[in-house]
């Protein structure tokens, strides 16, 4: 059985289908066989949200999803429960709701490492299902610039960071196992040159925009794709702030 | 031998700055995407740059670089007015704290300008300067606002000047208002343009970007080469 999960729910939720054989697949990914449709959401929509919708109706319709394991609580954000809403009368499957309130951290060591940002998104958003691999060694560093949002639409953003951006934001969350831990999201080392990021269309954007102000650090926003924009803005950013 | 030179190849036109013999030229940009030339491009910037020269810098950071090299204060506005978008920078020291750049929409941008100047076929100097400002929401809907006022009766230079006191208004919320503004790009050569600003503004030419590339050009170490800040994936 494929199991798609969308957000953090709770890890031992999603062990017990790991457990007993289901494939699990992140439906916030982008995945290759799936492409984005805009005739299921309005257009000005968030990123995340249409390309959710998109790989849960397709890969249902062809017979390739059987359970969508959702969470539609404070660790995700309402407009997945809206859809969560519709998707259960309008798929053939299973569509089960689930609120992620875990307030047990532990602990955000990915965040805080030297792997290279584009690799420690990666590792985050793998390891939402699975264990870390023990392989893969991380080491904690001082941050010399920071990135707070959650994952972006589009991953080539995160390779415009230096070497040891830390994580902070809902990513840093999500790594903690707590999504709904807003104490957390809002914490931020003083004094490191951080990047507020949210996707278009995302309520989150109030929270990034007013913490940007607040410690003189860059607010930016993205539809799909990294534009020529952003880039010129984050690296200039980088280039003039983080020494 | 091969000239030397760094450009800033923007929409509309193209600015270059001959190293050894150290003069600016200011070509179309059109022409210069078929520039027959054996001249050497040490640096470039612009949105028509296509990795032209042996090193591209962003429109932002050259900006940047451009208004720590012109400006005397070490705290600035600086908004760069383009053929096709607008940027901005306030520096504080050598720190970027505030920062924007409009790519997507022509609403308040100098192609806009300059098309419209042709069709009225007016001095921008001689516009009435007490005018009133009219909304822009973007340039499309200005413009029907301004074509509006004309077909109300309102003369056209007096229509015009509302649509660029709208533009303006525009820019001066875009950079927080700030009491004194840095202005680069062809409308600094737009005196109307530069009276239509509630704040006062100090125009500093078309040149502001090449300064900043000049800057670097002088002072290499400056120019922190791109793939010493991007992130490297690494084995784990």
């Amino acid at each position: 059985m494929v199991v798609g999960i969308v957000g953090v729910p709770l890890w031992e939720e999603i062990q017990k289908y790991v457990k007993r054989g289901d494939t699990i697949i992140d439906l916030d990914d982008a995945l290759p066989e799936v492409s984005v449709e805009d005739s299921y959401l309005p257009k000005t929509y968030c990123s995340i949200l249409k390309r959710v919708t998109s790989n849960a109706i397709t890969l249902a319709q062809a017979g390739n999803l059987h359970l969508v394991l959702a969470d539609v609580g404070e660790g995700k954000c309402d407009g997945m429960r809206y859809i969560a809403s519709f998707l259960r009368q309008l798929l053939p499957i299973p569509v089960v709701e689930v609120s992620n309130t875990n307030s047990t951290g532990c602990g955000y060591p990915i965040c805080q490492s030297q792997l290279p940002l584009r690799e420690k998104m990666e590792l985050i958003v793998e390891t939402v299902s699975k264990p870390l691999v023990p392989t893969i060694k991380i080491q904690k560093t001082s941050p010399a610039c920071g990135f707070w949002g959650v994952p972006p639409s589009d991953f080539t953003l995160l390779e415009l960071f230096p070497p040891n951006t830390h994580i902070y934001g809902w990513t840093r969350c999500m790594e903690n196992k707590t999504p709904a831990n807003r104490e957390l999201e809002l914490q931020l080392n003083e004094g490191v040159p951080t990047v507020f990021f949210s996707q278009n269309f995302c309520q989150r954007s109030a929270l990034a925009f007013h913490l940007a102000k607040k410690h003189q650090g860059l607010f930016v926003q993205m539809d799909h794709h990294l534009t020529k924009s952003i880039r010129a803005m984050v690296e200039a950013f980088i280039k003039f702030n983080v020494k | 031998m091969s000239e030397k030179i760094l450009i800033d190849c923007g929409t509309s036109y193209t600015k270059i700055y001959y190293i050894k013999q150290q003069y600016y030229e200011i070509i179309p940009s059109r022409e210069f995407l078929h520039w027959k030339t054996d001249h050497r491009i040490l640096l470039a910037t612009g949105y028509n740059t296509r990795g032209m020269g042996e090193a591209q810098v962003n429109e932002l950071i050259a900006l940047a670089e451009g208004g720590l090299r012109l400006i005397p204060e070490d705290s600035f506005t600086l908004i760069d007015c383009g053929a096709r978008d607008v940027k901005y920078v306030t520096m504080e020291g050598e720190k970027i704290v505030r920062m924007d750049w409009n790519t997507e929409c022509g609403a308040f941008t100098g192609h806009v300008i300059e098309l419209l100047i042709n069709h009225f076929n007016i001095d921008p100097n001689k516009l009435p300067p007490d005018s009133e400002k009219i909304p822009v929401v973007c340039g499309v809907l200005g413009m029907t606002k301004m074509f509006d006022k004309i077909a109300e009766g309102v003369p056209y230079p007096r229509a015009f000047m509302g649509f660029l006191k709208g533009i303006a208004w525009n820019c001066y919320h875009l950079v927080n208002k700030p009491e004194l503004l840095y202005l680069s790009g062809g409308l600094c050569e737009n005196r109307a343009f530069i009276n239509s600003f509630p704040s006062q503004v100090r125009p500093l030419g078309r040149y502001v970007l090449l300064e900043g590339l000049k800057s670097f050009y002088e002072n290499p170490n400056r120019l922190k080469p791109l793939e010493e800040t991007v992130s490297k994936r690494t084995s784990c």
